[in-house]
């Protein structure tokens, strides 16, 4: 069933370089994230019930199905939102078949790579689909090809793709941690690896471990390796900013994570993971912070707020109970929803009004009633307000802090918390209110589907924050102790 | 055996400072091949040691992929790129070379001391080859701050991977034949992607020196 959701992707790439009629391209990308979605909840039954879904080559348990499950439904989401999208974006001129294909074709690949880096065992394929994760993803940060997008490209490609190959490094360290130990087959097996990882080699274990975490660390968005991060995410068309932001980053958090395990259980304790994860946590959050209250761009405060974010799933899994990695896990899930909502309903106001500085986008309610409505909405619920998601599982990972005794860094995280939420309530108003020079503006929604997309995920923050079903809690219950090794 | 696995990872490093000292880029694709040359005899004598010694014939297909790839297929594009960018490139460095020169010894000197600090290492691996191909990605990661060229950032991100390659083989005997494979498909990936980026930019900046891309800030 893994191998399907693999080959679903390529069969559409392959089908997008024959099509020749542009609402063809959107069926079949629609049909072909549909599927994949389908396949994504029938093995999330299985796993539900066996536990894990393992095979030679594959291996799913609750940590991975859980992020699989947000990668293809966000996809999914941002599929639909992308087909109105497109063709706004490419009114100016006729509608260009060969870009509408160039970006399917690409987006399919993008997420081929990080379900691929999801649904395997060995980590040293994991390495490789994540860095294939960039090598899809540089022309779409590219796509608008002037001279902005053409430089965040470049960046993008060249630190991320140094930062990955030292993370190789970290791969090779644990390799060799693990020779004399484990059979040819299982050579880099996570499954074999957690299950010796008392009597790995910790000397390599530990210089493993510091390079996989600047590697993944550099494609998670942790400062200070996160500078690719806000010109990529601010350049790319919105979809693919809610692409990168909402599941990207997830995927190398997820590699981060898996190596922690392996770390925390040959060591023995949390404190020398722990500390590592912390500090790179606790800069990203500052580092954001300071960024968040100075920025005037709509996208690249968004993308400093993903920067916090992962630095808060960073922290939480460098606390290591299981209360904080609980916390960490449902933090990825709504920040992956709030955020690809956010860069969703930013994409709809800025082909609007045409321009990403905030100072210049004014009467939003008026102008969209249903994206701008969702939009600050949205902005409330990444600042951390009840009821949405958001708050629910910072409140979590504070309470788990301090239940460690941890009262400096609680306090901190809390000022810090603060300090982000002015800093975004700032920027809100100044898009809430002032009336602008908008009267040229036609008022209304253009991007009906996308608008729907938009309020659904909405409902789902919203809805989440307040009352979480208890399957998802389960599971995330169930991949906290796949986590934590008991 | 594990002598003449001494010389040459002495040799890769030298060739990385030979790389270092070099002006210009046609000097840096030459030192490239070079320095994928010695890794590919590395690769060699180590696959054919693992047939004699345990049947394994996958290290000796990756040596014949170094050869194909690094040593003929990607320098070559390097140069495609180059004469198709010429006209704008002129000498690339910063500071003078002596000067770069001495600070990749004192990265040497750095790496020494930080792997032979680490206890119980030296169980596992030749402290030697260690430190060295370590420092070849050190150096590489230095070449790429040092240069403004874009192809100057590419040969030190592929000399970044020559060092990481070499470090996989002499610490763990090469990795799984299937990951070996992959590395292959995606640095050959990046180097294409970042040589159509090299025209891109040559394109809209009218320049490659990465030091104009300096737009996105804040």
């Amino acid at each position: 069933m893994s191998l399907l959701l693999l080959i679903i992707p390529l069969i559409a790439v392959l089908l997008f370089i024959f099509i020749k009629k542009d609402y063809l391209l959107h069926a079949v990308s629609i049909s072909a994230l549909g599927l994949q979605v389908l396949l994504a909840a029938f093995l999330t039954k299985d796993v539900v019930v066996f536990g894990k879904v393992e095979s030679a080559f594959f291996y799913l348990d609750s940590l991975s199905i859980i992020i699989l499950d947000i990668v293809l439904l966000i996809s999914f989401f941002v599929a639909v939102y992308s087909i109105q999208y497109l063709k706004e974006d490419l009114r100016p001129g006729a509608l260009d078949l060969k870009k509408v294909k160039l970006y399917y074709i690409l987006m399919h690949l993008f997420i081929f790579t990080m379900v691929l880096a999801l649904v395997v065992k060995n980590m040293g394929i994991m390495w490789i689909a994540i860095e294939a994760t960039t090598l899809a993803s540089v022309f779409l940060v590219g796509f608008d090809n002037d001279k902005f997008s053409l430089e965040a490209a470049w960046k993008y490609i060249i630190i991320c793709s140094v930062g990955i190959a030292i993370a190789m490094l970290g791969i090779i360290l644990l390799h060799l941690s693990s020779i004399g130990l484990l059979e040819n087959s299982g050579f880099l097996d996570w499954v074999a690896l957690m299950e010796n990882a008392e009597s790995l080699k910790s000397a390599s274990v530990r210089l493993a471990f510091i390079f996989i975490l600047v590697g993944f660390g550099t494609k998670a968005g942790l400062a200070p390796m996160h500078t690719w991060l806000p010109d990529a995410h601010s350049q790319a068309p919105s979809p693919i900013s809610a692409l990168l932001s909402g599941v990207l980053l997830n995927s190398a958090m997820y590699g981060i994570i898996r190596m922690t395990a392996i770390v925390n259980k040959s060591l023995g304790s949390s404190i020398y993971a722990g500390r590592l994860l912390m500090a790179l946590g606790i800069l990203s959050i500052v580092t954001a912070a300071f960024f968040i209250l100075t920025q005037r761009d709509l996208k690249r405060l968004l993308a400093y707020s993903s920067i916090e974010h992962m630095g808060i799933v960073a922290v939480a899994i460098g606390f290591f109970t299981p209360l904080s990695i609980y916390g960490g896990l449902l933090h990825m899930i709504n920040h992956s929803f709030t955020k690809s909502m956010l860069f969703l309903s930013s994409g709809t106001l800025i082909q609007k009004y045409g321009t990403k500085n905030i100072a210049k986008i004014k009467g939003v309610i008026r102008l969209l009633p249903f994206s701008g409505i969702a939009f600050l909405l949205g902005l409330f619920a990444i600042a951390g307000m009840p009821p949405f998601s958001i708050f629910a599982s910072e409140f979590g990972i504070l309470i788990s802090v301090f239940e460690e005794g941890s009262y400096f860094i609680g306090g901190a995280l809390a000022i810090l918390f603060a300090i982000i939420f002015a800093g975004i309530g700032v920027a809100m108003f100044r898009i809430f209110y002032g009336k602008g020079e908008e009267k040229d503006i036609e008022p209304g929604e253009n991007n009906i589907p996308g608008a729907v997309v938009i309020i659904i995920l909405l409902v789902i923050i919203a809805i989440t924050g307040l009352f979480m079903p208890e399957t998802i809690l389960d599971l995330v219950y169930d991949a906290q102790s796949v986590i934590s090794g008991i | 055996m594990s002598s003449l696995f001494d010389i040459l990872s002495v040799m890769i490093l030298l060739s990385s400072f030979v790389l270092m000292a070099n002006k210009r880029i046609k000097s840096y694709i030459k030192t490239f091949r070079i320095q994928s040359l010695l890794i590919a005899i590395v690769a060699g004598i180590l696959g054919i040691q693992l047939i004699i010694n345990e049947g394994r014939v996958d290290v000796l297909i990756v040596c014949i992929i170094i050869v194909l790839l690094k040593v003929i297929y990607i320098p070559n594009l390097l140069r495609r790129t180059y004469l198709g960018v010429e006209h704008r490139v002129e000498k690339d460095f910063i500071w003078n070379i002596p000067i770069l020169v001495l600070i990749c010894c004192g990265l040497v000197v750095f790496i020494y001391f930080s792997i032979t600090a680490i206890e119980g290492i030296s169980e596992d691996i030749s402290t030697i080859q260690l430190v060295n191909s370590v420092s070849v990605v050190l150096i590489g990661l230095f070449f790429m701050i040092s240069r403004k060229k874009a192809i100057g950032l590419i040969i030190g991100f592929l000399e970044l991977e020559n060092g990481i390659f070499v470090t996989a083989m002499f610490a763990t005997d090469g990795m799984p034949f299937i990951v070996d494979l992959g590395i292959f498909i995606d640095m050959l990936t990046a180097v294409m992607i970042m040589g159509v980026m090299v025209f891109r930019i040559s394109d809209k900046f009218d320049t490659i020196n990465i030091d104009e891309l300096n737009k996105l800030k804040g």
